[in-house]
């Protein structure tokens, strides 16, 4: 029932700029520093881009297609679009460039995430005094931020499954060892499971260190038809399936608690049509990139995704299965948001790429198929890429 | 933390679609809706029914009893208004009628808040116009 035009595109350039707390230029100048630079790693040029994508927070127009259009000297759009849901939008602008071309739409499509999250404020700092939609029956009470949202998902979690907050300490144990050879990676130095117990608590049973970083960054990629992929210059990273997934009565991430099932999450259903679309399963997985904004969701995405049973998963991390390179299925060999960058998970799509190419500081070894997965907890997207067509 | 925060606590904005739930709890009853159709009660309020697609409801008054379904304590950094008195406990509860809420509970230690504990809705006034739904022992 859920279809997708299998290996007809690809990934065929990435682009990113330094990942810092402060970059100092605005979201358009670092936009157009990834797209040049994913241009470049393709060999294709501005003049080609016919169509672009991004993750777009409402309120943020700096980088709208028209202004990054204009810039690029990208003359000639023929498709573009925005994708909201903050993190469940990771892999969406990547979807639609592929849908785009995939159609005839367009030809070279760019998809793109630049943010200051970093050195600007935080969202939830903008709480005004009056509060409208759900938030008017959160922010009184004084629940305004994601982190205090998934920390009230993550306790009925370990009710219900008896994870444990050192459970969630191992991913983030985990990904910043990846990190540790990473040099694009905001911290590499290595840390345990004891220092992200003894961190500071932001929202119990969440921990600093079990937070994702607030860094300034930005990603971005290149997508073509698969048949001029194999004529240009990087090896392709073939866009086996796509998918969109939300589910039935779905808020954002708070909100999951109003429904019968707060684990009947959005990356449930991205995960069934992403597989059925390219027709592969979790067996055929040799990667995963997840996002990662905070540990549990990491274990919620394992499940998710069907490499280990409801409730399992914190079991899986403690044995050592996430891990690069030993685990059944290393996870975040960049370091994910927890360590590499925070870029709204557009950075994880780069290191699926990059898994493919065969070009990680992590490389697993012969890795033919990468799943990237936009956040769990909100209206989600989610890619296969694969090595061979 | 930017100083142009709000000092004070947020309230909620009023609605068409929400000013019964205030009105009511104002007059200390708690009201969610319910479908007309299929009889599903539902919080926060909408327009159609997720179960049935219906768009009749009506504003019911629920019993207030209710399970502590899961909570969390904040720290800094948050609002100015919730900084000063952190760790600054939430809570969701799962009313007997089967929606939830989230909300603050009353008269409850930190170190007693027990997933599955009762409760039972109670008011708390915090202007002339905005009553808010607290939870307390049940
Ligand atoms: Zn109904």
């Amino acid at each position: 029932m859920t279809g997708f035009a299998r290996d007809k595109t690809a990934i065929v350039g990435i682009g990113t700029t330094e990942y810092v707390k402060n970059i100092g230029r605005s979201e358009l100048e670092t936009s157009l520093e990834a797209i040049h630079q994913a241009l470049d790693d393709a060999a294709l040029t501005p003049a080609e881009v016919d169509a672009l994508y991004k993750i777009e927070t409402p309120g943020e127009d700096g980088n709208s297609e028209l202004n990054v259009a204009r810039n690029l000297g990208a003359n000639n759009l023929r498709a573009w679009g925005g994708f909201g849901y903050g993190g469940g939008g990771a892999c969406a602008p990547v979807v639609y460039a592929a849908m785009a071309v995939a159609t005839g739409m367009a030809s070279v499509a760019v998809a793109f995430r630049a943010r200051n999250r970093g050195s600007g404020a935080r969202p939830w700092s903008k709480t005004g005094a009056r509060v409208r939609d759900t938030g008017a029956f959160e922010a009184p009470y004084g629940l305004v931020s994601p982190v205090q949202q998934l920390a009230l998902v993550t306790r009925r979690y370990m009710h219900e499954y008896g994870a444990t907050s050192e459970q969630f300490a191992r991913v983030s144990v985990s990904q910043r060892s990846n990190a540790s050879r990473n040099p694009r990676a905001f911290f590499r130095d290595p840390i345990t499971v004891e220092d992200v117990l003894s961190s500071r608590m932001i929202a119990d049973p969440l921990h600093l260190l079990d937070c994702s970083l607030e860094t300034d960054g930005a990603c971005a990629v290149v997508v073509t038809s698969a048949d001029r992929a194999r004529d240009l210059k990087q090896t392709p990273a073939y866009i086996a399936g796509a998918s969109q997934g939300m589910g039935p009565r779905h808020y954002m991430m708070n909100g999951l608690l109003y429904k019968d099932d707060p684990f009947d999450m959005p990356s449930l259903y991205a995960a069934r049509d992403v597989y059925a679309a390219a027709g592969m399963g979790p067996e055929d997985v040799d990667v995963a990139l997840f996002y990662d904004v905070f540990s549990p969701m990491v274990l919620w995405q394992l499940e998710a995704y069907g490499f280990c049973q409801p409730g399992e998963a914190g079991a899986f991390v403690e044995e050592g299965k996430i891990d690069w390179p030993d685990g059944e299925i290393p996870v975040n060999t960049h370091g994910g948001s927890l360590s590499e960058a925070y870029v709204h998970g557009f950075n994880h799509v780069l290191e699926g790429v990059r898994q493919i190419r065969g070009t990680s500081t992590c490389q697993v070894e012969d890795a033919s198929v990468a799943l990237v997965a936009a956040a769990a907890v909100v209206p989600s997207s989610a890619l296969l890429l694969r090595r061979q067509a | 933390m930017t100083s142009d925060m709000i000092a004070e606590r947020p309230l909620p904005e009023i609605t068409e679609l929400t000013e019964p739930f205030w009105t009511a709890a104002k007059a200390r009853r708690l009201e969610v809706q319910r479908c007309d159709d299929c009889g599903t009660y539902r919080f926060p309020p909408e327009y159609g029914c997720a179960a049935c697609s219906s768009t009749a409801y009506t504003w019911t008054e629920v019993s207030g009893r209710a399970e502590l379904y899961t909570w969390t304590a904040v720290h800094p950094p948050l609002l100015p208004y919730f900084a000063e008195r952190a760790p600054w406990p939430l809570a969701v509860v799962q009313l007997e009628e089967g929606p939830r809420l989230t909300t603050n509970l009353t008269g409850v230690d930190l170190d007693e808040y027990e997933i599955g504990m009762a409760l039972q809705a109670d008011f708390e006034d915090l202007d002339d116009e905005i009553t808010l739904v607290v939870f307390r022992r049940g």
